[in-house]
């Protein structure tokens, strides 16, 4: 049978089996026999053999949150973080709007103007925490992946309403060398340098 | 009427019509990149191309007219290409700044770029240095500039400014300022309006919010009586401020033209709360007061509420420079026969001969000045305008300038008079009158020498001669506060209604046609007075200086009556947290309307006016540039008089230092000069001639004794003025501004320099 005519055929034949238990106890003398009867043979520590050799062993497996935590996968959409470019210092972000645009929680929102070399400068930028629903598309429409989805999944605030301002969110100066480019989201794949295809601007 | 077959459609189109008009009109695209409706076809793009029956190869339909039973293509596989080919070679070098660029989203090559579905780049250029020129309100960006001439078009053939051209160089072609090292202009910013891509774009609003976030609100410009058509935009002023805020003002610019005060000084709003106490402070004052004071800076509604107030407590209301006007029209009906003037702009756009007295338009009212340069540029009108002062602005578009002496307008019409009427009107006049005349001594006095008001006629005869007979004679606020206005305005209902000339009388303010008609004005002011945007006993100010605070003409909904004619409506921009006039009649029992619109369909209908609410009244172009905004006026019969026209007085003089109140272009009222763009003062502006007479120096600091008291003022030479008056522009002067507006706009004061009183 090919494709769905097995889900199809309704006239099936069932293979079950039944398994051997034992009969429950009835009365309350038989019951009494069966406490005594697996407390003395010890059965409890067959199944705890393992833990309490693992224990006197101190080989610990448990992650100690919050001193520890688990690497996070590349692609998960945590807090946000504003990019630096990694040689000059500056702000990736061009202030073009896309995120605030396509944000469909309508949590982003960009404050721009013209600095003193004449370029558009984002001058605030905020998320509000409270609403974004970290769907991710603020990093994927980002031309210049300058806002993309950090590892920090932490979210406790005093306020409900967190609300994340341009610090909060960019890379200190100072941080820079530990800025990492980002996998994720919207960041060029590995094969991207083999994909992309040159503009001719060979004169 | 002609038939034609767009893409197998039947259609009808007039004689005349092009291919891509009778498209448009009916809703058929053709895509285009240079088109603009309002100016002559400028074929530059090569992208409204059109497949005929018959004809080999393509052709333009922006150019070409219809003619019967033609059968057009629109699109086709080989259009298709040859338009994707023009679009590869806009994209070549075009900086993929879309990002950051201004124009993105609502960007005529982004569009098209998509449309045709650029997505390689066959072709190469070497790529030029072109800096990015910063002209004051505007900035151009040469690299982004894809040459469609839309801009220079428009600037010469609209505007009349003729400030830019283009430097031809091949590849390194680009707009400059013509004549010039930097852009001098009136600085309207239409260029910046019809630029279909980010290369002419406003400096202030340069980088401060994207197309999409905007909201768009369709108005009506409140800085004058044109009441132009125009889109506030508004979003939250910033992060922290979510109050909205309007960023800029766009216009429908295919159709309509904007002035550089609509464009640019659109943030006059007022900012209040309610304050309770204010408010019945402000009733309290309605109880004692017996007469209002108001300007022409209101809409209908409000001008009906305080008509309202009047009939049920008899308040005098007192608007002189409005009554003046009411006046004027009132004694034009009577010897016209008809309650309201018959021209209007489309008329203006449409003459073959136009004489203008009496306004300076380029600063008054540009968009009277706006239709008749697009007359003289289309149907090589004639432009006669007469005025004590030549405008150097005008002058590419005025055929002749005719200087008379300040004062002796009176005189210059009674002459016109003689001239366009034929014996047997003047019989009907009076023949006396018309004897009595003595045109040697009206013409020495009045320095209008006879043989110019001859050479006038031949060029008027020439007119008709071509069958070219569409005669419009626009008047302005000079005439209107004139001693001798009301002789003015029936000698020019008897041009109206004997000769072939239509009349215009331009409103001299915002809402002065709509205060005219709906108000009963007083002449005399009473003891106590509410100012209501003037300075009274009790004050209610738009500008935030008054007792009680009321919205700006942004922040009101409403409709104003436009030089047209025309019950435009106009919305909020901004909110407006504080007290209206509405509010006040509320309390004083005169209303019991929540909103004031809910006056619109009660506004006096003997003058004119319909019983249509403000909601169901439109505000649009349609496709094929019908304007669709409120509705016009019908202009009712009226008994003539038989009176007949006084003589003509003798001549006022005007010796020694004489002024004209007249703002300068961009500014209409300390509304205007509100907006943070033209927040600068205007000074007292004279030629070489003046400062040599009054013994002033560029730059000089003056005192101005006028019969509004001192006016401190900067003198400024204006080396393109010529004559022996100076031009004075009072809109910097806040509340006192309105008081001004009343009197004859030409004045005899003492000049002194501050440091010598």
């Amino acid at each position: 049978m090919s494709g769905l005519e097995q889900f199809r055929d309704r006239n099936v034949s069932q293979n079950y089996y039944k398994v051997k238990i034992e009969p429950y106890p009835k009365s309350g003398w038989e019951k009494f026999k069966r406490v005594v009867k697996r407390s003395l043979k010890l059965e409890l520590f067959v199944g705890l053999k393992i833990t309490l050799l693992e224990m006197i062993r101190f080989n610990i497996h448990t992650i100690q949150y919050p001193k520890e935590k688990l690497p996070i996968a590349p692609r998960y959409r945590a807090v946000h973080k504003l990019l630096r470019l990694l040689e000059s210092g500056n702000e990736r972000c061009i202030g073009c709007g896309l995120c605030e645009k396509i944000c469909i929680a309508n949590c982003i929102r960009i404050d721009t103007k013209v600095d003193e070399f004449g370029r558009k400068v984002p001058t605030e930028y905020t998320i509000n925490f409270g609403r974004c629903i970290f769907c991710g598309y603020c990093a994927e429409v980002c031309p210049e992946l300058a806002i993309v989805h950090g590892p920090d999944y932490e979210n406790a605030s005093e306020q409900r309403a967190h609300f994340a301002l341009k610090e909060d969110m960019l890379t200190p100066l100072d941080k820079l060398k530990e800025q990492k480019e980002f996998p994720g989201f919207g960041a060029p794949t590995p094969a991207a340098d083999r994909l992309i295809k040159k503009t001719p601007l060979a004169y | 009427m002609v038939r034609v077959y767009i893409d197998g459609k039947e259609l009808k189109a007039q004689k005349g019509e092009t291919i891509l008009q009778v498209a448009r009109r009916e809703g058929i695209y053709i895509p285009t990149m240079c088109y603009l409706t309002k100016v002559k076809p400028i074929e530059s793009c090569r992208l409204c191309v059109v497949e005929v029956e018959g004809v080999d190869g393509f052709v333009l339909s922006c150019q070409t007219p219809v003619v019967p039973d033609i059968k057009v293509t629109t699109n086709s596989p080989k259009l298709f290409e040859h338009r994707q080919n023009i679009m590869k070679l806009y994209d070549v070098n075009h900086p993929l700044e879309c990002g950051v660029c201004d124009k993105s989203g609502e960007c005529d090559l982004q569009n098209k770029t998509l449309e045709f579905g650029v997505n390689r780049q066959d072709f190469t250029a070497k790529d030029q240095y072109r800096p990015i020129q910063k002209w004051q309100y505007i900035q151009y960006d040469p690299s982004l500039c894809i040459l469609c001439e839309k801009c220079v078009h428009v600037c010469n053939e609209v505007i009349g400014d003729d400030a830019i051209e283009v430097y031809f160089g091949g590849y390194k072609s680009h707009i400059v300022p013509k004549n010039a090292d930097t852009l001098d202009c009136t600085f309207c910013g239409e260029c910046i309006a019809v630029c279909p891509v980010g290369a002419l774009i406003s400096s202030d609003f340069k980088y401060s919010a994207n197309v999409w976030e905007l909201q768009r609100v369709p108005a009506s410009c409140a800085h004058c009586s044109a009441a132009c058509h125009l889109y506030y935009e508004t979003k939250h002023t910033s992060i922290t401020n979510p109050k909205p805020k309007i960023y800029r003002v766009k216009n429908e610019f295919e159709f309509a033209t904007l002035c550089g005060a609509g464009r640019f000084g659109f943030d006059f709003e007022n900012s209040a709360s309610k304050d309770e106490a204010a408010f019945s402070r402000a009733v309290e004052a309605f109880q004692k007061a017996d007469t209002i004071k108001f300007s022409s800076f209101i809409t209908n509604e409000e001008a009906l509420i305080l008509q309202k107030l009047k009939e049920k407590f008899g308040y005098r209301l007192i608007n002189d420079e409005a009554r003046n006007y009411q006046q004027f029209l009132h004694n034009f009906a009577k010897y016209s026969g008809k309650s309201l003037y018959g021209a209007d702009l489309q008329r203006v756009q449409k003459s073959d001969f136009i004489m203008v007295i009496g306004s300076f338009t380029s600063s008054d009212n540009p968009a009277v000045r706006y239709a008749y340069t697009v007359a003289h540029k289309r149907r090589k009108a004639e432009i006669i305008n007469m005025h004590p002062i030549e405008d150097d602005l005008l002058k590419p578009i005025v055929t002749k300038f005719i200087k008379y002496e300040v004062g002796a307008e009176e005189a210059v019409l009674a002459m016109l008079l003689d001239a366009l009427l034929d014996e047997e009107s003047k019989q009907k006049v009076s023949k006396k009158w018309f004897e009595e005349l003595d045109i040697g001594y009206l013409s020495a006095e009045s320095s209008v020498g006879e043989e110019e008001i001859e050479d006038i006629i031949r060029r008027l005869e020439r007119k008709k001669r071509l069958r070219e007979d569409t005669f419009t004679l626009i008047l302005g606020e000079d005439l209107y506060a004139h001693p001798r206005a009301e002789n003015i305005a029936k000698l020019a209902g008897l041009i109206d209604r004997l000769s072939d000339f239509e009349v215009l009388l331009i409103p001299p303010k915002t809402n002065s046609l709509g205060v005219a008609l709906i108000c009963d004005l007083d002449e005399e002011a009473g003891e106590y007075s509410i100012g209501y945007n003037v300075q009274g006993d009790f004050t209610l100010s738009a500008l935030g200086d008054g007792d009680l605070d009321m919205p700006a003409l942004n922040q009101q909904e409403g409709t104003f009556t436009n030089i047209d004619k025309r019950v435009v409506p106009t919305n909020v921009a901004l909110p407006y947290d504080g007290y209206v006039l509405n509010d006040i009649a509320r309390a004083l029992g005169v209303s019991e309307k929540e909103y004031t619109i809910e006056f619109t369909p009660e506004l006096p209908e003997e003058k004119g006016y319909r019983a249509i609410n403000f909601d169901d009244l439109p505000n649009q172009f349609l496709n094929d540039g019908t304007e669709e905004r409120g509705y016009v006026l019908k202009s009712k019969k009226v008994n003539l008089s038989r009176k007949n026209i006084e003589p003509i007085a003798e001549l006022p003089e005007f010796n020694g230092t004489v002024i004209y109140r007249c703002e300068p272009v961009l500014q209409f009222s300390p509304f205007s000069h509100k907006a943070h763009q033209l927040n600068w003062s205007s000074d007292l502006i004279g030629s070489e001639q003046f400062s040599v007479a009054a013994k002033l120096q560029d730059g000089d600091h003056v005192v101005i004794f006028s019969q509004f008291g001192k006016i401190y003022k900067q003198f400024r030479i204006d080396k393109k003025l010529k004559g022996t008056i100076a031009l004075m522009g009072v809109s910097d002067m806040g509340m006192r501004f309105f008081d001004m507006q009343a009197s004859y706009r030409y004045e005899k004061v003492k000049i002194l320099k501050r440091d010598e009183l």
